[in-house]
């Protein structure tokens, strides 16, 4: 990991963030308002969406599909409440909580880091958004935290390849051409 | 001798640069090219042509240059052939070598082929290299293809690093001259984001070679620096150095950067090249013209070069490429690369120009400087051996060509017009319109969002190069609604022209003797042009196969033009009924580097590792790739093979208890009210009846019947099943019924999601797998009565929430221990201290195959080939025949899948136990029936079995099932084995060891 | 690269995220049991393999994870429209326009 401060307008660093209950929620529209009750957090209807509400986070993914992060403590509660829906609101809750590694990418260089693997403009991927897109081949989910800062949810067994491609980059970056 | 002009040009002469050619050291200065270094040191002859080994000089000043190709190397591994030495900046201690001769570029024994030259005419491959058959191996190969080659390729590991990125803008400039610096300008001034890129090493592109223009009254290189500034100050990227190589759909533009190549010493970490996959919202193609060659005998002597190139020597490198030159011309331009270089002190002997009238205006220069001009005349020759010491003229009066006369000269500048760079707005399968007054191809019927400026649509000057740019920026700039101004530039000293396209030049000479080269890199003369359209070549694609012209690694920058000139003369037609042939990507010659980009050595592909991977690795597991995975193969101990170790491994699992890392199986999570239906309606089983806790063996078909997939799939509860599949057909069976559910079956209330890698999953079997495992589990009775074969329950395993399957793919008692991802690696450690005491024992891949095929289960993929139908694999009991319809069911029924005579899976015991099949072997019904013998099937699976004592096998034999008891026969290289065709289930057949 | 449009996302985005799955408004019988050797041939293997545009199934694979379909133009590689799956094929004649 670079720990580095520094702030020429090519650094970058990545950091592996810790580890939270992460769940895939998959539902029909109809039931979204039972179900948002039930999360505490209401659902984004728009994919690339994101809500929060007291650091419980629902991503919308795809026009059935969220992803819903929140305190690690707070995942048994959570599955626990959307069991009492299932009949009044069928959907599916899966605990991916150990499927992805999390890390963030910031710096004034993180854009051009992301942009080493991944073709989508970044441009429209504004702040405050999330997309399922591609990095170097491997499927991952793209947060927009911050004008340079992104976050990257990448399946574990993935994770080593687009982090040497990162930790690459982060190496270029600092070569300075 | 130096031919520098000191304080001219770009160049710092304060910062000399050394660096070598041939081994010889030599000076040149911070700014140079290879090839403007070389040419102030007074040296043209770079190299030796591709096919007749003639000495070759400089002839462009660009990336254009089809002779100028050299070795260079910084130091190990960094070595490189065709190098163009016009492109190279010069670098402190750069080694350059020039390639395709031996001894030295001087005297060089493959000239002799020069003399041969009658025998390399047009399509002399086609011609030659067609018998004798060995000839092929003993004399083509060998011989030819050495004494043809062009450089010698690297040896050693290339220790650079490429790089690669993408980017979106909203307009992209190609080409850096004033059309380009003028669109981007515009552009940019409108708030767009705009990206400017150019081949060279800075931006100014013909404003480098014309310092005496003035725009708006500024000096054009003051006007330049102005311009810099402010493309810096709106934020524009500038990207010297850089090629755009290709055209691709939506405007996509392939980049590819130098970034190193120019430094004295390179950074650590720095990539040498970087490959820019550009989206832009416009693209403005700025990439100017280049300038033709004409085609005359002896042009491709050393010293014969682009007038237009000498004179960028001139301006930019501050080079003089001649004390005395001679010019010959079609083109206005080459006047004033004359004049430039008689302003500069060199003699210029005479312009020669093939036109009859000349401008008024250049004839008084012309003779205000003392130079001769002879119009109506052409070229016959040049003579020389390693540089050009003379050329021959002669006057043409009514298409006559009269009496020569020599003149005495050290260079012959020559100008056959220019050609607008089309090849990337022909990469868009843009169409082209033939120009009659210009005798040019302009960029016609556009199929990109692109605009095309200056010099790229025929538009010659300073002055209009400017304005066409701006007024192309801001055009990109209004279609992305943005306003934009297109500013006025007062250009003064504008050298504008006009000239004329040529077939090769008229001659006195005895034609058969004439040697005019068309394209110089690949040897091809007009003689060969005429003789390929005589032996039947109409389409100029064809032409330019069977010549060759055109397909060197300038791609026919410098002759197609010129040899569609003289094909279009041949066929007697029109160069535009004849046409052009087709740019394609790249438009320079690219690295592998560049395409690789960071995919070399470790990141060469997605490499996926299990949690349990640190393990294997940590004790010298050798690994195997299975679909994107590495997955631990077997387990070494000491000196062992892979055959020794495979044979422990399986003979401690069947004698006490092995552990395996099953953790690549793909997993996913069916949810849902209908998931029973949703499950009824994908796998062939029923699945009605499964209670949850209980597990089931499924098999996936397409709708055509055959085999996909298979996988042990556990029913948690009423409305979720857990369903396992092949490692390597994990995502395609989830997008498999994901297309079924979402286009097929929408109404469905269920839902998947992949859990492959939310689970860790080791398996444990053996005899003894429950004495290991029992102590370890909480909140589970995994006695035989209560957790009996094919069982799931969620249960605590060494203090680690985890869902436990009771299953066998070893044929012996097996557990599958699922915990979450984070704690596999704990999960395994705790599994082989508690296995310590009945050694427990770590198997890989190698030995699970082994130990399935012992039982006769399959391997999709291995057993089945796409064409194999659960009956022919022996799976028909898993079909839920009562069912109305299953993925396949339908399938099923085809004529070809009821019809007898299909291939079957069975086993197979050889007579002699102590032979082992080959797996792919073929296999026939009789020992000796005459050749071609039919051939009944074939081997999918072989090994020795430990269990057995003998080698075991699998294969899929025409109608198999019912050739119990048989003997087949399998002919190899050198003998023909027989083996029984037997029951595949070959140990424990009853199934007691894993029940137990 | 193609830019396809994705119409969940309602996002033009690059080739990469997709993945082509096929021609589409190929129908897969209600009952296939009820359907005679030579419908369930044509249903498995006859495609049109069209020379312009194509009536084809996309999936948005690194994206929404959504089958939808697509008018591509095999000679020019263009997309002329693209469209949600269960929706109705769109007449040609209305997309000359979009060319």
């Amino acid at each position: 990991m670079n720990t580095d401060t520094e702030t020429r307008p090519t650094a970058a660093r990545v950091e592996p963030l810790p580890p939270e209950a992460r769940f895939s929620l998959r539902a029909r529209a109809h039931h979204l308002d039972r179900i948002s009750e039930a999360l505490w957090v209401g659902v984004p209807r728009r994919i690339g969406d994101i809500a929060e509400n007291d650091a419980r986070r629902a991503v919308c993914l795809g026009p059935d599909e969220w992803l819903l992060t929140l305190p690690e403590d707070q995942g048994a509660g959570l599955k626990a409440r959307m069991a009492e829906i299932r009949h009044d609101a069928p959907h599916a809750l899966a605990d991916i909580s150990d499927r992805e590694l999390c890390y963030r990418i910031s710096g004034p260089g993180a854009a051009q880091i992301v942009a080493m693997g991944c073709p989508r403009d970044l441009r429209a991927l504004v702040t405050g958004r999330a997309v399922r897109t591609v990095f170097d081949g491997a499927s991952v989910i793209l947060w927009r935290e911050a004008e340079d800062s992104f976050r990257l949810d990448i399946w574990r067994s993935f994770a080593p390849h687009a982090l040497a491609l990162v930790e690459t980059g982060i190496e270029e970056l600092r070569a300075g051409l | 001798m130096s031919y520098r002009i000191p304080g001219r040009g770009r160049v710092d002469h304060a910062d000399p640069v050394r660096f070598t050619f041939d081994g010889k050291s030599l000076k040149g200065l911070r700014g140079d090219t290879l090839a403007s270094a070389l040419l102030a040191n007074g040296i043209h002859l770079v190299g030796r042509s591709f096919k007749y080994h003639r000495p070759r000089g400089i002839v462009t000043a660009g990336s254009d240059d089809p002779n100028a190709l050299v070795e260079t190397s910084r130091d190990s591994g960094r070595f490189e052939p065709n190098t163009r030495a016009t492109v190279q900046e010069l670098r402190s201690g750069l080694a350059a070598e020039s390639q395709n001769r031996f001894p030295t570029l001087e005297y060089d024994v493959g000239e002799v082929n020069n003399l041969l030259a009658p025998l390399f005419s047009a399509g002399f491959y086609y011609k030659t290299f067609m018998w004798p058959r060995n000839f092929w191996d003993k004399v083509y190969e060998p011989v030819i293809r050495r004494a043809a080659g062009l450089g010698r390729a690297p040896t050693e590991v290339d220790p650079d690093h490429y790089a690669s990125r993408y980017a979106h803008v909203d307009v992209l400039v190609a080409g850096a001259g004033p059309a380009g610096i003028a669109a981007a300008l515009a552009a940019a001034r409108s708030g767009a984001s705009v990206m400017l890129v150019d081949e060279n090493s800075e931006i100014g592109g013909s404003l480098l070679s014309e310092p005496g223009v003035e725009i708006g009254g500024t000096p054009a290189w003051d006007w330049l620096a102005d311009a810099a500034a402010e493309l810096e100050a709106l934020g524009v990227q500038v990207l010297p150095r850089t090629i755009a190589m290709g055209y691709y759909h939506q405007n996509m533009v392939g980049l590819c950067q130098r970034v190193t190549d120019h430094l004295d010493t390179v950074p650590a970490n720095a990539p040498r090249e970087r490959m820019w996959r550009v989206r832009a919202a416009r693209v403005v193609l700025a990439q100017g013209a280049q300038e033709k060659p004409l085609v005359f005998d002896g042009n491709d002597r050393p010293g014969v070069m682009l007038a237009g190139a000498a004179q960028t020597f001139l301006n930019r490198f501050g080079v003089r490429v001649c004390d005395r030159g001679v010019v010959v011309t079609s083109h206005d331009s080459a006047y004033h690369a004359a004049f430039d270089l008689a302003d500069a002190g060199a003699v210029i002997a005479a312009i020669v120009d093939t036109r009859s009238e000349i401008r008024d205006d250049l004839r008084s220069e012309a003779r205000a400087r003392g130079i001769e001009v002879l119009a109506s005349h052409t070229v016959t020759g040049t003579k020389g051996r390693l540089r050009i010491k003379s050329v021959r003229v002669n006057p043409v009066a009514s298409g006559r060509v009269l009496s020569p006369r020599t003149l005495f000269c050290d260079a012959l500048l020559m100008s056959g017009g220019w050609t607008p760079a089309l090849h990337l707005f022909s990469h868009t399968k843009g169409g082209l319109a033939w120009d009659a007054e210009a005798q040019t191809f302009l960029p016609d019927r556009k199929t990109e969002n692109c605009e095309i400026a200056g010099a790229g649509r025929g538009l010659w000057g300073i002055g209009a190069a400017l304005a066409d740019g701006a007024k192309a920026g801001a055009e990109a700039a209004g279609a992305l609604g943005r306003e934009a101004t297109t500013p006025e530039f007062d250009v003064t000293t504008d050298r504008a022209g006009t000239g004329r396209a040529h077939e090769e030049l008229p001659t006195d000479r005895n034609p058969s003797r004439v040697r005019a080269f068309v394209d110089f890199q690949n040897d091809v003369t007009a003689k060969d042009i005429r003789l390929a359209v005589r032996e039947g070549m109409r389409s100029i694609e064809h032409v330019k196969r069977y010549t060759t012209t055109g397909m060197a690694t300038d791609q026919g920058k410098l002759s197609n033009i010129n040899g569609l000139m003289i094909a279009a003369d041949a066929l007697g037609k029109t160069p535009p009924e004849v046409g052009l042939t087709t740019f394609r990507p790249p438009y320079t010659p690219t690295t592998f580097g560049a395409f690789a980009g960071y995919h070399r050595g470790a990141h060469f592909e997605v490499t996926r590792k299990t949690p349990i991977d640190p393990w294997a690795e940590a004790h010298g597991a050798v690994f195997e790739p299975v679909a994107q995975w590495r997955r631990a193969r077997y387990f070494p101990q000491g000196e062992e093979d892979m055959d020794a170790a495979v044979e422990r491994e399986c003979r401690a699992t069947r004698a006490s208890v092995g552990i395996f890392d099953a953790s690549t199986l793909g997993k996913i999570e069916v949810t849902g009210p209908d998931a029973v239906e949703f499950m009824n309606r994908v796998y062939t089983n029923p699945w009605t009846k499964l209670a949850p806790g209980k597990l089931r063996y499924g098999v996936l078909l397409g709708d055509d019947g055959y085999v996909r997939d298979d996988g042990v799939i556990g029913r948690i509860s009423e409305h979720q099943f857990h369903v396992t599949t092949t490692t390597g057909g994990a995502a395609r069976v989830l997008n498999t019924m994901e297309d079924y559910l979402q286009t097929e079956w929408p109404d469905l209330d269920v839902w998947l999601t992949s859990t492959t890698e939310q689970w860790a999953v080791v398996a444990l079997n053996g005899p003894n797998a429950r004495k290991v495992l029992e102590p370890l589990v909480e909140g589970l009775d995994i006695s035989n009565a209560a957790f009996p074969m094919m069982s799931v329950a969620d249960c605590t395993v060494a203090g680690l929430p985890a869902r436990l399957f009771r299953l066998s793919f070893t044929g012996e008692l097996g557990y599958e221990i699922n915990v979450p991802a984070r704690h596999g690696l704990a999960l395994w450690e705790a599994l082989m201290t508690a296995g310590a005491p009945h050694g427990i024992t770590p198997y890989g891949t190698e030995s699970m195959h082994l130990l399935r095929a012992e039982k006769g289960f399959i391997i999709v993929g291995q057993d089945t080939d796409g064409t194999v139908s659960p009956q022919d694999a022996g799976l028909g009991w898993a079909l839920g025949s009562k069912k109305a319809d299953f993925i396949g069911m339908r399938g099923l029924q085809r004529p070809d899948l009821v019809a007898k005579g299909r291939k079957q899976l069975v086993g197979l015991l050889t007579e002699d136990g102590a032979v082992k099949l080959e797996e792919g072997a073929q296999i026939t019904a009789e020992r000796d029936a005459p050749l071609p013998r039919a051939m009944i099937g074939h081997v999918t699976s072989s090994y020795r079995s430990p269990a057995l004592g003998r080698s075991i096998a699998m294969a899929l034999v025409k109608d198999g099932h019912d050739r119990m008891g048989e003997i087949v026969y399998i002919p190899m290289e050198n003998e023909v084995i027989a083996a029984r065709i037997a029951s595949a289930n070959f140990y424990d057949p009853d199934g007691g060891r894993a029940k137990a | 690269m193609l830019l396809i449009h994705c119409p969940y996302c309602d996002e033009t985005l690059p080739e990469a995220e997709f993945a082509y799955a096929g021609e589409a408004h190929v129908s897969r019988a209600a009952v296939p049991s009820e359907v005679t050797d030579e419908v369930w041939r044509d249903f498995l293997f006859y495609r049109s393999n069209v020379r312009g545009p194509h009536y084809e199934r996309w999936r948005h694979v690194y994206g929404c994870g959504r089958f939808f379909n697509a008018v591509r133009d095999t000679v020019s590689d263009r997309f002329l429209t693209t469209y949600e799956a269960g929706a109705p094929k769109p007449a040609l004649t209305d997309l000359e326009g979009q060319k």
